[in-house]
């Protein structure tokens, strides 16, 4: 068995079988419970447990797969790019609702945590969870947080965002659909914008350029802390 | 013109490299990957690189997103000693916080549109 496990390779095959498998959960379901990503990594782990595969073996073909993290980020200048004269168009709303909401977002993480008497480690893991995973991951990072945690909460709150969206359109009286998908895309990053798509056209757009905006925004704002 | 994919893979990383490098000579700490997607977005809308030099490697990454995570969380394998008990103010957590967010952030761009139809309207 550890010949399998012991190659790069092992790792790889996992997580694109894996992946495959949470697309088509996903795809079976149309529920965005199902996130392809968290059931990714669930079967991942359970392979790993049920096997008694060292972490380390897993994580050698894992560290591959990871090494794309900068430059799928670097990506999102594409998809920032390719919304630029919406962008322009609507630039203040924007910058004001990207920045307050993750104000809002980093403030809430801190005192809800110190509330529930979280240590600093996990707080700072919690702090960047709003945003878009590969820059959640370096802002937790700096701030001393545990990676990993800080991508499953990133996740979850994804889950949650596409999930009650619609009804936060109702609760808060939404009438504008720049608003609502600015609102989206700030508090729960590509997932939530996955629902602002089927809201419609500029709720789509709008949240995807949200979701690079404040990103950059939560980097600069969590820089001060 | 199309480029070919190995050299459009070499572009991308060459952006990335470049963006680790300013960020080691940064004097304050900033994820370089952020830099890199500064560098790549000037790069665009100055005209030096367009789209289509790197449509299908970016393409690539961007609809494959989610599977480079997958390493990353599966780490939590290590954390569960830490997680122990936390689980459910964790979820707590991110269920407010995502409601806040989103109220902060619709009401502040409500006003600011308010705003900006009363001065467009002042004009007139």
């Amino acid at each position: 068995m550890s010949e399998i496990y012991a190659s790069p390779l092992f790792g790889i095959v996992l997580c694109i079988f894996s992946f495959e498998i949470g697309l088509w959960i996903n795809r079976k379901t149309r529920s965005p419970l199902a996130n392809p990503l968290l059931i990714a990594i669930a079967i991942c782990i359970a392979v790993l447990q049920g096997f008694a595969i060292p972490l380390e073996s897993f994580q050698q073909g894992g560290q591959i797969i990871s090494m794309f993290l900068a430059p799928a980020t670097a990506a999102l200048a594409l998809s920032i790019y390719s919304q630029w004269e919406v962008l322009k168009k609507n630039f203040l709303p924007i910058l004001a609702g990207t920045l307050t909401g993750s104000l809002t977002s980093i403030v809430s993480v801190l005192v809800l945590c110190k509330l529930f008497g979280l240590s600093d480690e996990l707080t700072a893991s919690m702090i960047p969870k709003s945003v878009t995973t590969p820059i959640a991951m370096e802002i937790s990072k700096q701030q001393g947080g545990i990676v990993s945690i800080t991508v499953a909460a990133v996740i979850v709150t994804g889950i949650i965002g596409a999930v009650i969206a619609p009804a936060l359109i109702k609760l808060f009286r939404v009438k504008n659909p720049v608003e609502a998908g600015i609102a989206i895309g700030t508090c729960s990053h590509a997932l939530g914008t996955t629902k602002a798509l089927e809201l419609g056209e500029v709720q789509g757009a709008m949240s995807g350029i949200a979701i690079g905006v404040a990103g950059m925004i939560t980097v600069l704002l969590t820089m001060f802390l | 013109m199309k480029v070919k994919l190995l050299v459009q893979i070499g572009i991308v990383f060459g952006i990335c490299l470049l963006g680790e490098l300013i960020a080691k000579l940064l004097p304050f700490v900033f994820p370089s990957s952020v830099i890199s997607m500064i560098l790549l977005f000037l790069l665009l809308l100055s005209g030096l690189l367009k789209v289509e030099h790197i449509r299908e490697k970016g393409d690539f990454l961007l609809k494959n997103m989610a599977f480079f995570f997958i390493p990353s969380g599966v780490a939590l394998i290590e954390q569960m000693d830490v997680l122990k008990g936390k689980i459910l103010p964790l979820l707590a957590i991110c269920l407010i916080t995502t409601i806040l967010t989103f109220m902060v952030s619709a009401f502040t761009i409500r006003l600011v549109t308010a705003w900006q139809k009363r001065l467009s309207k002042e004009e007139k």
